[in-house]
């Protein structure tokens, strides 16, 4: 046995606790699980039942832990983890389940296969085996971490010449985008480009927030990686932070992984030193609209608006009615997709699949299912809460012509505001080909 | 000692093999660890698992076992008759007792269960993704478990089956922990921390409020 496969045994063996015995025991292997998977939905083969996916952690499991396997291995399929089975194992969780769960909401026995998903993931990113891009992006964040001087000068340079933009906007001289603000009560954690940042910007102002810009951004391909210890390491640089600056609320930005990850994991990896409220740019929205804090003109975007849940924030994260309310008061035409919010489709990006350039072809097929979804809705503006569902159906956009427009929550929010000028993507925005989209 | 003595005692064995070993792979699954869960409750962990065990099985609350209803309802059916039968057995001793309605609605819903089950496993070997993901031990489970409940229909009917019934029910109670049969147990685990993880999250049952 080579030195890998003893690290990727000794992975699962040390994750292998009450929830991924339960998963890797219960299956029973009925294949209703079958039309569950997105891959199965486009292109029908048992390799892309998620029970089958999941037989092939199951085979190296019962190998080592169950006795009549090791007695008569044929019987239950047994099989001694080698190299070649690694590295299938591997391809199998990274390029063919996104994590999505909807096998698990579909399954009679609840069997959680991604779970078993992570599981491969993390013993193949012990073993050396994950995808180079993942570790990569992972490490660089812990680097950028270690030593935010590096870019924080230019960084903050750049957010100035936002915040110009973002006076220009909302014709308010006094509108800010705060950095490091001692005390603030919520640190707003971006993704990577200004498209994250000024119309959050915009909202906060409006709601006269009181609030302060991460340098950081909430992204963290640890979580992809299932590497608990890069993913904490990522997670610590907007944890620290947020204890340095002493904000009560962490708000995040339109991002499922992210969302998903600081609500619900961050607080066990940093148990008694996280005392902060975690809440989705979304739900501040819904809050906002709710309280009346900013005004939206549920006549100001006239086209019909369809929403895609992102399953990290819908079926994973319990964000389902929030979002739809938030849209239901900024759209005048909003068109469900069937099916929608906990079974609703995943669209394919997720995972860290937008990532992986090698698995891009695969990507773009299995997200045929999404893409006939929205073709049905007749809509012409697609909303995603989330960066990485947002990039897949662009993709799918122009690889199935669909001819429609992907847009984020808060742009719809912020064009609903009826500000004194449009934000720099929505100017004179053009749509689509045949029609013109006034701003107002 | 008579035949049928004999064939008691092994049933028995049977039954105390299965449980023992059931109990074992419970004791092995509970050594392991539960990680806490420390994040902010959304839901209610209760009625997600309560949901996960009641209104989650239903054959309408999944797209899965809507699709694919007769083939839900025909492992329902299956699976009703598996416990009735393991029921019929521990009652065997005073099946000469019962009612001939009951005895007769037991022949009944365990020739159903035979039925069905001989279907799945007829299934798993015509249907292209059954056969695909289907095991050699996914074969012998259910045919151990069609022909036993048949064979518990025909000893209901007919005594002289008595004695093949309670071989058979040795062989399926001592083989229930040791191959896929072990679902059984798993099935709790599995609904409890599905309704655990969805309940927390307020994703099953869903509030359709905006908090």
């Amino acid at each position: 046995m080579t030195e890998t496969i003893q690290i990727a045994l000794k992975t699962l063996e040390a994750q292998l606790n009450q929830p991924l015995e339960t998963a890797l025991e219960a299956c029973a292997r009925c294949g209703l699980c079958a039309e569950a998977c997105h891959y199965y939905r486009a292109e029908p083969k048992v390799e892309h039942i998620p029970a089958y996916r999941a037989e092939q952690l199951r085979s190296v499991y019962r190998h080592e832990h169950d006795m009549l396997s090791r007695l008569f291995p044929v019987w239950t399929g047994a099989k001694q983890l080698d190299e070649p089975m690694l590295a299938n194992l591997t391809e199998i969780a990274f390029s063919q389940c996104t994590l999505c769960r909807r096998c698990t909401v579909n399954c009679p026995l609840g069997v959680d296969t991604p779970l078993m998903m992570r599981a491969i993931r993390a013993m193949a990113t012990a073993s050396g085996t994950a995808p180079e891009i993942l570790v990569m992006l992972a490490d660089a964040a812990i680097e950028k971490g270690k030593d935010p001087s590096f870019y924080k000068e230019m960084f903050l340079e750049q957010i100035k010449e936002m915040e110009e933009q973002l006076r220009d906007i909302t014709g308010d001289p006094t509108a800010t985008i705060p950095v490091e603000k001692q005390g603030a009560k919520i640190l707003y954690v971006p993704l990577a480009g200004a498209h994250t940042i000024l119309p959050p910007a915009v909202v906060f102002n409006a709601a006269k927030e009181d609030w302060t810009l991460s340098i950081f951004e909430a992204s963290n391909y640890g979580v992809f990686l299932a590497d608990v210890n890069r993913a904490k390491q990522v997670a610590k640089r907007i944890v620290d932070e947020a204890n340095r600056l002493g904000v009560k609320e962490i708000v995040i930005a339109e991002c499922g992984h992210a969302y998903a990850s600081y609500r619900w994991d961050v607080p066990n990896w940093f148990a008694g030193e996280f005392n902060f409220k975690v809440r989705s740019l979304i739900e501040v929205l819904a809050e906002y609209i709710q309280d009346g804090k900013i005004k939206v003109d549920p006549t100001a975007i006239p086209e019909a608006v369809t929403y895609h849940d992102s399953c990290n924030l819908a079926r994973n994260g319990g964000l389902i009615e929030e979002p739809r309310y938030v849209l239901k008061n900024v759209v005048s035409d909003f068109r469900e997709m069937t099916p929608n919010k906990a079974e609703a489709l995943c669209c394919g990006g997720g995972g860290g699949l937008v990532a992986l350039a090698e698995y891009a072809d695969r990507r773009i097929a299995a997200g045929k299912p999404k893409a006939d979804q929205i073709q049905k809705t007749g809509a012409r503006v697609v909303v995603a809460a989330c960066e990485n569902c947002r990039l897949q159906i662009g993709d799918i956009n122009e690889h199935y012509n669909l001819n429609v427009k992907i847009t984020a929550i808060t742009d719809l929010v912020v064009r609903a505001m009826r500000l004194p000028k449009p934000l720099p993507e929505q100017e004179a925005e053009v749509l689509f080909d045949d029609e013109k989209v006034t701003v107002a | 000692m008579t035949l049928l003595i004999l064939s008691q005692l092994l049933a028995l064995a049977g039954l105390l093999a299965g449980v023992y070993g059931i109990t074992i792979r419970y004791a092995e699954t509970k050594t392991r660890a539960l990680p806490a869960d420390k994040s902010p409750i959304k839901g209610n962990i209760s009625h997600g698992i309560a949901y996960a065990f009641t209104t989650g099985m239903m054959p309408w609350a999944k797209e899965s076992t809507r699709i694919h209803a007769i083939a839900y309802l025909r492992g329902i059916g299956f699976h009703v008759g598996i416990f009735t039968a393991l029921g019929a057995l521990l009652i065997s001793p005073f099946w000469g007792m019962l009612p001939s309605l009951l005895s007769s609605m037991l022949i009944w819903v365990l020739t159903l269960g035979a039925f069905l089950g001989a279907a799945g496993g007829i299934l798993r070997i015509v249907e292209h993704n059954l056969r695909g993901l289907s095991l050699p031990d996914d074969h012998f489970a259910v045919w151990l478990m069609t022909i036993w409940m048949a064979a518990a229909a025909l000893a209901l009917w007919n005594a002289g089956v008595l004695i093949p019934f309670y071989i058979l029910s040795a062989i399926t109670l001592a083989y229930i922990p040791l191959g896929k049969i072990r679902h059984c147990l798993y099935f709790f685990f599995s609904r409890a921390f599905f309704g655990k993880f969805f309940g927390r999250r307020a994703v099953f049952p869903h509030p359709e409020v905006v908090k």
